[in-house]
């Protein structure tokens, strides 16, 4: 079998094992495995030991454990539904109501959980029995969520930069801070978005109040504080350089700690219930990684990565049809593996062509965690829709119906980015 | 419902959560309670030893210089110990859509062929974390750190961590054999005998 063949027949291999509905992360190593015994036999499989201690000792993504177990401890702690609260009152007023709040409550928790799946759980479990009482547009009020989610991953700390950014040997903090004005971007475009069609439509959404006297404002912002000061504690000791991410995990933990204890309902048996499931989470999310490193050795072992970067070069796309392809490629991929597969399978392949086209990997990472957002909200594997129908008892065709605009503003997103990588890299250049 | 749901889709990634718990998917026994308590201590540990590095350093401007080392190994643990945990809880996500439209039977056949495969991927694995334990103990290899510490100690939590994912997919393929003997005597409803 020629090596075109073998990749092409192990890729196919990956993608029927995880169409069938075996478990991702075995989807990922078996046709690693399978890869490692093509090449060389059982003596390439000598190197799996070595390889799996040299991937996973790694300082940096001990960031991941520490920032789930940060979400864990303030979703457990009942927070989310304090962030919620405090917001509706702030935000209430503008048109679109509790819409509004649904994106502002998922982008200030997105800056505490790194995660999408926990943002749209969490905020979605809070606001939908609200949405539905209240009459609220039912497709719109599940697009918003599901959409709203996808801040997750795009505002810092994102675990799917982290991700990249071990992989990549790319700067975290750099990858950190670049998803901050598009994240800050995609949010106002959200909230305009739903305003416009608030006006334009009032009966997709109720009239709300805000809060009117200076007392009620103060009590909201109150029940906000606190994560405004853990969200800009965490990120500004990144940005002032003075923690490394994973340190700024850690200091964001022991502050969750505290802020749940004395705001939330922090006990001992939440703690520990928090911890269970932080546990869980990380057997999926860390085996992913690991076996995709497999998955690369096995690609490194065949050298086939630098016949796929020879044969991608000598294609001679110039950048805009090279985005044109990686917009097909993460499309097909979005509907198809779930987020921290496309990383991880994609990048040990494309990262080698980026320098050729100059693309900054940092400017790259942005692009493709909206590349990855995408595809959590598109059918039929996208996570958020599953999680919002499931929170709700809704239809599913409902909530896709509901995340089409904003899917449409993501791409807008993209695009800008695309043209004007100085959005996601001004704030890097700045960085202490 | 409403608190469980979130956790059910986070867990299967999937609207059907057909890789879920049955009466023929294997308890959570001793071995996997140790891996989970032995991760929950690794996160603790990490928490707090960084956590005290930050203070430590911003206040005295002192470093243990050992927190990069041991926060590697500390990892380390926790993603091969917490494997065992994910698997009995149903932590893997999957893909359904093609389960969702397979009989019973189809259903029961495919997730007793898919466990076989990860059984037999998990066992070379667990060979050569073996072999790589054994290669470094008797080597003596220690990190080339202040500490030096020798490397077979972080290392054991591999080959510890992959040997009890081995054990509890092993008890996984045992159910997935009665769960097919139950469809073949015609219930499908109520188990034969529970997998250990």
């Amino acid at each position: 079998m020629s090596p075109e063949i073998q990749i092409i027949f192990v890729f196919a291999v990956f993608l029927v094992l995880l169409a069938a509905g075996m478990a991702v992360p075995f989807a990922i190593f078996v046709p690693a495995l399978l890869y490692l015994l093509l090449q060389g036999g059982l003596v390439a499989l000598k190197g799996l030991g070595l390889v799996s201690w040299g991937s996973m000792d790694s300082f940096t993504l001990t960031a991941i454990p520490l920032f789930i177990l940060m979400a864990e401890i303030l979703q457990a702690s009942g927070l989310s539904s304090r962030i919620y609260r405090g917001l509706a009152k702030l935000v209430a007023a503008v048109p679109g109501g509790l819409l509004q709040t649904n994106i502002a409550g998922c982008a200030v928790f997105a800056a505490i959980s790194g995660s999408s799946v926990a943002t749209a759980a969490s905020i979605g479990g809070v606001a939908l029995p609200q949405l539905v009482e209240r009459n609220y547009n039912r497709p719109l009020a599940a697009g918003s969520l599901a959409a709203g989610g996808t801040l997750g991953i795009l505002f810092p700390p994102s675990l799917a930069m982290i991700i990249y950014g071990a992989f990549t040997e790319t700067s975290v903090a750099k990858l950190f801070m670049a998803g901050v004005v598009p994240g800050l971007m995609l949010t106002a475009m959200f909230m305009t978005y739903i305003a416009v069609h608030a006006t334009v439509k009032p009966e997709v959404a109720p009239r709300e109040r805000a809060a009117g006297s200076f007392t009620e404002v103060v009590l909201a912002i109150g029940e906000v504080l606190p994560f405004l000061f853990l969200i800009s504690g965490t990120l500004g000791l990144i940005y002032l350089g003075l923690v490394t991410p994973t340190e700024a995990a850690a200091v964001g933990c022991l502050c969750a700690i505290v802020i749940s204890r004395i705001w939330g309902d922090l006990t001992w048996r939440v703690f520990m219930d928090a911890m269970g499931r932080t546990v869980r989470l990380l057997g999926n999310l860390l085996f992913i990684v690991y076996a995709a490193y497999v998955f690369s050795y096995a690609i490194s072992f065949a050298g086939i990565g630098e016949e796929v970067t020879s044969f991608l070069v000598g294609l001679k796309l110039n950048r805009v049809e090279f985005f044109l392809a990686l917009f097909i490629l993460y499309t097909v991929l979005g509907c198809l593996v779930e987020s921290v597969g496309m990383i991880v399978i994609t990048v040990p392949l494309l990262f080698p062509v980026l320098a050729g086209y100059g693309i900054d990997p940092v400017w790259f990472g942005v692009l493709l965690v909206l590349f990855i957002e995408l595809g959590q909200i598109s059918p039929p594997i996208g996570i958020n829709l599953f999680v919002i129908q499931s929170i709700w008892n809704g239809k599913l065709s409902e909530v896709v119906l509901g995340t089409i605009p904003f899917h449409l503003i993501m791409l807008v997103l993209l695009m800008m980015l695309m043209m004007w990588p100085q959005l996601c890299l001004w704030l890097p250049a700045h960085m202490s | 419902m409403m608190a469980e749901a979130p956790e059910l889709i986070a867990e299967t990634g999937s609207e059907h959560p057909l890789h879920g718990a049955d009466p023929w998917t294997p308890r959570e026994t001793w071995l996997e309670q140790i891996c989970q308590r032995l991760c929950e201590l690794a996160l603790v540990a990490s928490v707090v030893m960084i956590g005290a590095e930050v203070i430590s350093r911003a206040l005295f401007h002192f470093s243990f210089e050992v927190t990069d080392e041991v926060g590697g190994y500390l990892l380390v643990a926790v993603s091969f110990l917490s494997l065992p945990v994910s698997q009995v809880h149903h932590g893997f996500h999957h893909v359904e859509f093609v389960q969702a439209r397979l009989s019973p039977r189809g259903r029961a056949w495919s997730r007793l062929i898919f466990d076989l495969t990860c059984l037999f991927s998990i066992a070379i694995l667990v060979w050569q974390l073996v072999r790589l334990e054994i290669g470094t103990w008797q080597s003596e290899d220690v990190a080339p750190t202040i500490l030096a510490t020798p490397l077979w100690i972080p290392r054991l939590t591999m080959a510890l961590g992959s040997s009890v994912l081995m054990l509890t997919l092993l008890r996984t393929v045992l159910g997935d054999g009665r769960r097919l003997a139950a469809l073949r005597q015609g219930g499908g409803t109520r188990p034969v005998a529970r997998a250990p």
